[in-house]
């Protein structure tokens, strides 16, 4: 698969800098759970997801950080990837939230853990034609 | 540590009044007495706990006249202040369930006493109350008092006493929904290569972790001719003509109703209302149409949209109804609905 | 393949001029053992220190868990492909210092890692309070790259663990335990009548602080493998994660992989044994399908007739599962999977993010939700700076008197997916 064929959504500003110029990534300004409903949005759009929407195991509610992998492509509607980021945003339910009660620096760490988790996906997709 | 006071709830067969014909007998509170299982009870309370009194009440009579029952018996109970309410055991037994379930939970909700009670897993009592009290999972007839009351006595002092309570495995109670973590004897591979054994063996053995339920339905083809199709109406919400003549009871409905609706454009106040126990009913009966849309499909009736709107409609109250009886009415109506012919059903709930 | 393995018991560990092993006590050279830690230049420096059962100490923010080993007859030598040379291991002799372990730590990234308490409320869910801990907190060169710091604390723990493994390399053990197994032909021969089960295991590997690692291969890039069982008690897979610490495997956990241990105790006996299968848990969709395909499929081709699958961490590896659990009963073979849930503070959440109705035989390691009170203990071993930031804690967990409130996530360990605990739920 060629970085043509797939969507970032991402609302991690490292994400955005580092691969925004060669890469299609939708940047987001909005929290990890929103970041999945925007993903749930495009999937009911025909879009399929490509990564796992809970990659990594820092959790939702903890990290504010999210990116997730989607096909550029539009198709009928997925019916596995519907069901897995409709649990994802059910899952974020049951975490304390958190994530605005860390100290400063603490931040760039989470959005370089998302970023490396994504960037696994990306040397995923990258690799398949 | 004082002996806790214990409130028992008993019905009138286990109080050796008498069977279904002493059902409708009041409610009534005998201070000071043991009676029946209450016996067993005492006996395994031991030092720990009393029975300061006994309340009895007829299961139909409870049932039947339930804000009534259930405001006399609180009083009763309120009046003795005991430490913790225990109901039953009510092992397979539908309206008993029902009841040990409500006013245990109304007694905890309500007065805040904890309560406890019993009953087997399939009473449709614990489905309704299980995660609002404690419900010590029993055999299903009253040959399991012995093992009933073992359960019940040390779970009932435990909650009187606030103290924390385990997992449902170690207590005994009917898993509530809430996931409690414990120290189990063996390891978890070891629990894992045991359980593995027995399924190589085909014997039973108990996850540790079931899955959610899935009773899932794999939906038929999509209608193809819509406009030529006959549609029928079903519904769990209790629509029933106004006055409900065929009495489908307001929770666990031990039957349905079948109601025809030739020339009928529309429901009303004035001609239908809902049976249903478990939503405020004030939407529904104002204009029943919101929970049976008999009005809308008679317009696309009209513009052609669908062919016919079938003459007669099915309804129960899904609230509390056992699956098993909701499976037994949905077999007997859908042959019906085979034979007059029904291309497809909406089915509507609440 | 055969393994002898030498269980030699170590009774206390002590700080002295000279490295060695005597009458059961662990001599360590803080001088050269800190010389090995400091062979990688990425390492500004490095203090060690002991933490025994009972005593009033915390040790955080803990990296990895490694028992110490040594190879002292057959191929290879302990952590092939990371220290020793890539060599295939799991035939011969090895010898383990059962009682105690080296831990590492050290601040990674800010919100990172686990905790060990010695004693008290926490001592009761981590495993490694029951271990002598001879413990290493490794401080980065300045303007180190996380990844990096990774690596290079990863690695000094293993260096430290195969240098304190070789103080054994000519003593005699207390114990030893053999633990053999046959090939294919050879299990069906000898054991026709016993049903053929494996061990399928589930390896993180997500990215940084989420990776493992076999022979050296980061395990992301790996198809679905069979090995010996007795491989991974050589070290064959090793731990490059610690985040979110209470279900992820630390080094420990591999080599003495309870799952192995308790099939071979039943091998021969109820079962065939037949091999350990390896997959992984990738954060791309398509590689989770080929995965658990190649599971499934080697499940089929080895003739299984049961399998137990071990997850490793939260949320998407909780697909992982399912799908493995699936596709594997798919082909006719049965099976029990372990886990570990996420069921709210509360206990009343869906526990996993998937689910599918042939996963009817599951085995958990409990709550990892559940809050508990860790009281302020007399000494922490590493910094407290970091536990306010680590997984399922937050700024607001030290309380006024010095006490954590905290959820059993941080506890390395707590609630292991590989059934290394009795930690349960209903």
């Amino acid at each position: 698969m060629n970085r043509g064929n797939y969507i970032i959504v991402t609302n991690n500003p490292l994400v955005l800098e580092k691969h925004g110029e060669t890469h299609n990534v939708v940047y987001k300004d909005v929290s990890y759970e929103d970041v999945l409903r925007e993903v749930r949005d495009r999937i009911h759009e025909g879009h399929s997801m490509l990564t796992h929407p809970l990659s990594g195991s820092v959790k939702p509610n903890e990290t504010p950080y999210k990116s997730i992998m989607i096909s550029a492509e539009r198709r009928g509607i997925d019916e596995g990837s519907v069901a897995l980021i409709e649990n994802a945003i059910h899952a974020c339910g049951k975490f304390e939230f958190k994530s605005d009660r860390y100290q400063p620096e603490v931040y760039e760490d989470f959005k370089l853990i998302d970023c490396t988790l994504i960037e696994s996906g990306m040397a995923s997709a990258d690799a398949l034609r | 540590m004082a002996k806790l006071k214990v409130v028992h709830y008993i019905n009138q067969f286990f109080a050796q009044i008498g069977g279904e014909e002493k059902a409708d007998y009041p409610a009534e509170i005998r201070v000071g007495e043991v009676v029946g299982p209450g016996m067993a009870l005492t006996q395994k309370f031991g030092e720990d706990a009393e029975i300061i009194a006994t309340i009895v009440c007829g299961d139909s009579y409870f049932n039947e006249n339930l804000e009534k029952a259930k405001a006399d018996i609180l009083a009763m109970v309120k009046e003795q202040a005991p430490d913790v309410f225990v109901a039953g055991p009510a092992f397979n037994a539908g309206r008993y369930g029902v009841a040990c379930g409500t006013i245990a939970a109304a007694v905890q909700e309500e007065l805040g006493i904890p309560a406890v009670t019993g009953m087997y897993v399939e009473n449709p009592g614990a489905d309704m109350f299980k995660t609002q009290v404690y419900i010590v999972s029993t055999k299903n007839s009253a040959a399991g008092m012995r093992d009933a009351v073992n359960k019940l006595a040390p779970l009932a002092v435990k909650v009187g006493r606030g103290e924390a309570i385990g997992a449902s495995s170690q207590e005994g109670y009917i898993p509530n929904g809430v996931r409690v973590n414990f120290f189990e004897k063996e390891r978890g591979s070891k629990r894992a290569v045991k359980m593995l054994l027995k399924k190589l063996a085909d014997k039973p053995f108990e996850t540790e972790f079931p899955m959610p339920d899935f009773d899932r339905v794999e939906p038929n083809p999509a209608v193809k001719d819509l406009a030529h199709a006959k549609i029928a109406l079903v519904t769990s919400g209790g629509i029933v003509p106004k006055g409900n003549p065929d009495h489908i009871e307001s929770s666990s409905a031990s039957h349905y109703g079948e109601y025809d609706i030739a020339g009928v454009m529309d429901l009303t106040e004035e001609t239908y209302e809902t049976a249903h126990g478990g939503y405020d009913p004030v939407y529904a009966n104002e204009d029943s149409d919101r929970v049976l849309p008999v009005d809308v499909l008679r317009d696309m009736e009209k513009e052609g949209k669908i062919g016919e709107l079938h003459h007669l409609f099915y309804t129960t109250t899904g609230n509390g109804t056992a699956v098993a009886s909701s499976k037994a009415f949905a077999a007997e109506f859908s042959a019906k609905l085979k034979a007059d012919g029904v291309d497809a059903v909406i089915l509507t709930s609440t | 393949m055969r393994l002898e393995l030498g269980h030699i018991y170590i009774k206390d560990i002590q700080f002295a001029a000279e490295s060695k092993i005597e009458d059961g006590i662990l001599y360590v050279s803080e001088e050269a053992a800190r010389a090995v830690a400091l062979e990688d230049e990425k390492i500004k420096s490095v203090s060690f220190d002991i933490a025994k059962p009972g005593e009033s100490v915390r040790i955080t923010p803990v990296k990895d868990v490694i028992e110490p080993r040594v190879k002292v007859e057959g191929r290879g030598g302990i952590f092939p492909g990371v220290i020793a040379k890539v060599d295939t291991v799991g035939d011969g002799k090895t010898y383990a210092l059962k009682g105690m372990a080296v831990v590492t730590a050290g601040k990674i990234v800010g919100f990172q890692e686990g905790i060990i308490d010695m004693t008290g409320p926490g001592a009761d869910y981590t495993p490694f309070s029951q271990t002598l801990n001879l413990v290493m907190v490794c401080e980065p060169v300045d303007g180190i790259k996380q990844h990096d710091y990774e690596a290079a604390v990863r690695f000094a723990g293993f260096r430290v663990a195969t240098y304190i493994g070789e103080l054994a390399r000519d003593l005699t053990p207390d114990e030893t335990k053999v633990y053999e197994t046959c090939t294919i032909k050879e299990g069906m021969e000898k054991y026709p009548d016993l049903p053929r089960v494996a061990y399928v295991q589930m390896l993180q590997s997500q990215g940084l602080l989420h990776d493992t690692y076999v022979y050296g291969v980061d395990a992301k890039k790996i198809v679905p493998t069979i090995m010996s069982p007795t491989e991974v008690m050589d070290g064959a897979i090793v731990s490059g994660n610690c985040v979110s610490a209470c279900d992820k495997n630390p080094t420990y956990v591999h080599l003495n992989n309870p799952v192995v241990e308790d099939m071979f105790e039943q091998h021969g006996k109820t079962i065939n044994f037949v091999a350990h299968i390896i997959t992984n848990e990738n954060v791309y969709l398509a590689d989770k399908q080929r995965s658990s395909d190649w599971t499934a499929k080697l499940c089929k081709m080895l003739d299984l007739d049961g399998a137990i699958v071990s997850q490793e961490g939260f949320g998407n590896p909780d697909t992982d599962l399912i799908m493995n659990c699936k596709k594997i009963e798919a082909e006719g073979v049965k099976t029990v999977i372990i886990t570990d849930e996420y069921a709210g503070r509360d206990g009343k959440s869906q526990s996993l993010a998937d689910a599918d109705p042939s996963a009817d035989a599951v085995v958990t390691g409990g709550n990892a939700n559940q809050v508990i009170i860790l009281p302020k203990l007399d000494k922490v071993i590493g910094t407290l700076d970091y536990v306010t930031k680590i997984a399922g804690a937050s700024e607001e967990t030290l309380r006024e008197d010095g006490s954590l409130e905290v959820e059993l996530q941080v506890l390395t360990g707590a609630t292991n997916e590989t059934g290394f605990n009795k930690l349960s739920a209903r």
